[in-house]
């Protein structure tokens, strides 16, 4: 009863026309950056935090609040119309969201992406405000080992379901995890792997290695072809999921919802690791695991909802310890300071209008943005039926746009070109790209944590083992690496592969 | 208002091909590198002072967080790669000073900076968690003389004050403690609550968790009690005579022009005057610690003196 | 895309070959680059420490790669390349360098319009009468956007325009 009654006092405070209007203006603005790849919700944060202090605290940070969720929504977009992921948790739709999008099924992709996430967001909401503070010690539970194991697991279960050869998958995300150490060492500060280039002491910017691995890559692949494209010849029959997608969706979403909350708790990779072991278990359960990456709408549905609904289980930490776990929470984190906040273990007893209202604003925010995205769906769709010789051009306008304005470092572009290059040829021989940008992401996480636990542990890496989390997550990775090694699993491998090939 | 007549302002100057004139200065938005991360007591004090400064400087100053290396590798990265014009700036930690005495650095602290004001110092704590059997110091003294090594702390980095200072106490306790370097408050926070170390010694950020009960406060390593916890006792009083303060301050790559310097310098200079960030600093017991450009510099040139002298009693000093 | 046609076992020729024979020196090369930098000890590792594990694991790798292209052969680079219009490909990779090496000489507008006009003409022309509306109409709604709606700035160039 409590709750209830305090949910409707947020809900008073959500309703003010006031907040009402920011939460309109928030959740807009996330939509936009979160369509613009490249552009992420950090950097509009950053820009509208001061107009934010003129209005209440309320309203400034129901507004910031929007932009996040809303980018998180807007993210898709891009992924499945032209194979550009905005950021690291959208790599996965690019997979199967992009074959639907040739096949002339765009319209069902972003459809179910923006439903899944709507119910993901919906999820994320209620249960922060039923369970937040349990889930803070479960956040905290997580050491330098319990995160490394967890991230062990993150790269095997990803390369484990790649197509083709796993030893070719597995190869990719150690060049992955080389590529996210450049830079200087967080530890002792040295330069590592950085051939005296000034410019990479700052380390290689994942914007433009995802834009060129996955956005210029395909133009390249697609401009060796003749130009004529199917999706011309095809109609956009539906734009709408069929009821059968639906049926399809339902359990992904799920699944992917309730995965995607717990890892959106964990501070660091939440939300990437969370779109991506979506995908895996997906693909893991289904029947048909050839249809992923060649348009299975499971494939978009689940990683969609677990995306989001981390972003949702990301304010537990910050809202009940303080603790923000990602760029984008702390940003939150300085509104809440600049405003005289202090998230923490107290805020929520002293200020429960304000925490309340946060919560019922962000239950309305997705509402309106499932009204603002759904009429939008349709006009999207219609970008594809350009053809191809119109539309590549402005791909790769919206790549550089958008990786300049990730650094405004010219540098990045080429480097954008440089991994544009790579993934061709990495197209060509049959290595792909998704566990590279995994391990990219997860690398210097993984390192630093490895190092510390190593401290911790006086260099006795039994610790790994006998600490219960970390030991679930090793064992968990041990058996999916060495599954391949058994027959039965090896004949269903061996069927994917084939397939592969046709 | 002001910010949008200031971007009409930026457009015409540009328009005009002035690229970086240092009287058209500030042209766009200044990026202040913060090197600990989000969420730290360091990370909260920067921007609430850029909030403040950028209403001075007509110009957003929007704060990126560049985490490691004890809050070395912002101000490395914008030694080697930042222009001096005046649009990447960079929190300067006394690390900047000391590492390079200690292990081979890309940097010089007294030729690679332009050093633009000093602003203010930290309160250092050491907390442990409230769920723990160490409700004093006094206990980890004498779990930690029965067990060397097994007390783990957790400190924002390899060569902070936090850690020198954890060295030189243990040092005149007689005990073992074994270092582990986080990146900054908001881990080393995670790290204590969730009894991945036993201890934690950073600055401020601990506030809101001691005072939800969830940590507990053993030792504060300022002159004198803080108001905000008159129970917990200084190292002063521990018997250990030592006071840590960690003081820091701004500086952009070297070779800046003077004059944006002094723009930038004033209006840093105005927002720690202003009392709402004074209080903002208070919360996290700050004191405004101002010293103008000049100043800084033979700051700099002195604590370099001194750091090497405390790092070889230590026996931490680079040897070449 | 890898065909297995196990009638063309033409190893040297094979794509897969050179792909993992490329891997195999990259990984000693970090695993170098890892020692070099220390290692560290169990208890203390040091900035080589994974640097210098993570490229022993990608030889090992590669080196699984490799053994498998020798016994099932793979396509060879020529038929990877046979009947695709690689002109194309290297028309765009030549035209972005060329861009990105005046981008910020010229400024935004001035270096993007006509690379979108060169775009568009060089590979399968658009006719011209669409090509430089729409060039110019989407680098500028593009530039609005960011300028003017969410603050980002763009090189103006030595001419200042934009």
């Amino acid at each position: 009863m409590d709750i209830l009654a305090s949910v409707a006092q947020g809900l008073g405070v959500a309703l003010q026309p006031v907040n009402l209007l920011a939460c309109f203006i928030g959740v807009f603005i996330g939509t936009l950056v979160g369509v613009l790849p490249g552009i992420g919700p950090v950097s509009a944060m950053s820009l509208l935090l001061p107009v934010t202090l003129a209005g209440t605290p309320e309203a400034g940070i129901i507004m910031m609040a929007g932009i996040y969720y809303g980018s998180m929504y807007g993210g898709s977009t891009t992924s499945i119309l032209v194979n550009i992921p905005g950021e690291a948790a959208s790599v996965v739709t690019c997979l199967d969201g992009h074959e639907m999008a040739k096949q002339g099924r765009a319209g069902a992709a972003l459809g179910i992406a923006a439903l899944g996430s709507f119910f993901a967001g919906t999820f994320a909401i209620v249960a922060l405000m039923l369970i937040a503070p349990t889930l803070a010690r479960w956040a905290v539970a997580f050491g330098p080992a319990e995160y490394f194991s967890l991230m062990v697991l993150g790269l095997v279960v990803l390369t484990f379901l790649t197509q083709g050869s796993m030893a070719k998958a597995l190869l990719m995300a150690c060049v992955g995890a080389v590529l996210g150490l450049i830079g200087l060492d967080s530890i002792t500060a040295q330069p590592r792997l950085t051939f005296d280039r000034l410019e990479l002491y700052d380390g290689i910017g994942l914007v433009p290695v995802v834009m060129g691995l996955f956005g210029i890559a395909e133009v390249l692949h697609n401009l060796e072809r003749p130009i004529a494209r199917e999706v011309i010849k095809t109609k956009l029959s539906q734009l709408w999921p069929n009821r059968a997608e639906w049926r399809a969706s339902a359990a992904p979403v799920a699944r992917g919802t309730v995965l995607g909350f717990f890892l959106g708790i964990l501070p660091g990779g939440g939300a990437v690791i969370s779109s991506f072991a979506s995908y895996a278990l997906e693909k893991r359960l289904s029947k048909t695991p050839e249809r992923f990456g060649r348009g299975a709408i499971e494939g978009v549905a689940g990683p969609e909802a677990a995306n989001n609904a981390a972003a949702g289980g990301a304010f537990i930490p910050l809202m009940t310890l303080g603790i923000p776990p990602n760029v984008v929470m702390a940003l939150l984190l300085g509104a809440f300071i600049i405003h005289g906040l202090q998230p923490g273990p107290l805020l929520m007893s002293q200020n429960p209008t304000l925490f309340w209202g946060i919560v019922a604003s962000m239950y309305v925010g997705n509402a309106m943005l499932l009204v603002l995205n759904l009429p939008l769906v349709g006009m999207w769709a219609q970008l594809l039926r350009l053809p191809y010789n119109v539309l590549f051009p402005l791909i790769v306008l919206f790549s550089i746009v958008g990786v300049y304005c990730s650094s405004n470092n010219v540098f990045d572009v080429y480097v954008m070109v440089a991994f544009g290059i790579l993934g061709y040829l990495m197209r060509k021989v049959g290595y792909e790209p998704a566990p590279l940008v995994l391990a990219f992401v997860l690398g210097p996480m993984l390192e630093n944590n490895l190092r510390k636990a190593m401290i911790l542990s006086q260099g006795d890496l039994s610790t790994f083992l006998t600490r219960p989390i970390s030991a679930t997550c090793l064992v968990f990775a041990a058996a999916l690496l060495l599954a391949p090694l058994l027959p039965a699993l090896r004949r269903k491998r061996a069927v994917v592969a084939l397939d592969e090939t046709a | 208002m002001v910010n949008r007549r200031m971007l009409a302002l930026a457009l015409a100057a540009l328009a005009l091909g002035g690229s970086a004139l240092a009287q058209d200065y500030p042209a766009k938005p200044v990026t202040l590198i913060v090197p600990w991360p989000a969420g730290g007591s360091t990370d909260v004090a920067m921007r609430a002072i850029a909030e403040a400064a950028s209403k001075h400087l007509g110009q957003p100053i929007v704060v990126d967080n560049k985490a490691g290396g004890s809050g070395t590798v912002g101000p490395a990265t914008m030694a080697a790669t930042g222009k001096p014009d005046g649009y990447t700036i960079a929190q300067i930690p006394i690390t900047v000073f000391r590492l390079p005495l200690m292990q081979k650095t890309t940097w010089d602290p007294l030729k690679d900076f332009t050093y633009i004001v000093h602003l203010t110092g930290y309160t250092f704590g050491i907390t442990s968690n409230a769920e723990s059997q160490f409700k004093t110091w006094n206990d980890v003294v004498e779990y930690a003389k029965a067990n060397p090594g097994k007390v783990t702390y957790a400190t924002p980095g390899a060569g902070t004050s936090l850690h020198i200072g954890m060295e030189q106490i243990a040092a005149k306790a007689g005990i073992k403690l074994t270092h582990v370097p986080f990146k900054g408050g908001a881990e080393t926070n995670a790290a204590v609550l969730g009894g991945h170390t036993t201890l934690q010694a950073d600055s401020s950020g601990w506030k809101p968790l001691v005072e939800a009960g969830k940590l507990r406060l053993l030792a504060i390593w300022t002159a004198n009690r803080s108001k905000n916890w008159p129970d917990t006792p200084t190292l002063k009083e521990l018997g250990y005579g030592f006071v840590f303060d960690s003081p820091f301050g701004i500086a952009g790559p070297k070779g800046m022009d003077p004059k944006v310097v002094a723009k930038l310098h004033d209006a840093l200079k105005k927002a720690i005057d202003d009392p709402a960030v004074q209080e903002q600093l208070a919360k996290y017991d700050m004191v405004v610690n101002y010293k103008n450009t000049e100043e800084y510099r033979k700051f700099v040139a002195e604590s370099v003196e001194t750091e090497k002298k405390v790092l070889s009693d230590l026996g931490l000093a680079k040897t070449n | 895309m890898n065909a297995p046609s196990s009638e063309r076992r033409i190893v040297l020729g094979s794509a897969e070959l050179w792909a993992a024979l490329l891997w195999l020196a990259v990984s000693v090369l970090v695993a170098w680059a890892g020692w070099d930098l220390g290692i560290g000890t169990a208890a203390a590792p040091g900035s080589g420490f994974l640097p210098f594990w993570t490229g022993l694991l990608m030889c090992g790798f590669s080196l699984a790669v490799l053994w498998s292209t020798l016994t099932t052969a793979g396509p060879s680079i020529a038929s990877l390349w046979s009947g695709a219009r690689w002109g194309n490909v290297i028309f765009m990779i030549v035209s972005l360098v060329v861009y990105v090496a005046l981008f910020e000489t010229l400024g935004f507008l001035l270096a993007t319009i006509p690379l979108l006009i060169v775009l568009l003409r060089g590979v399968d022309p658009v006719p011209w009468r669409t090509a430089v509306p729409l060039a110019m109409l989407s680098t500028f709604a593009v530039w609005w956007v960011l300028k003017r709606l969410l603050l980002i700035q763009l090189p103006a160039g030595v001419f200042g325009i934009g």
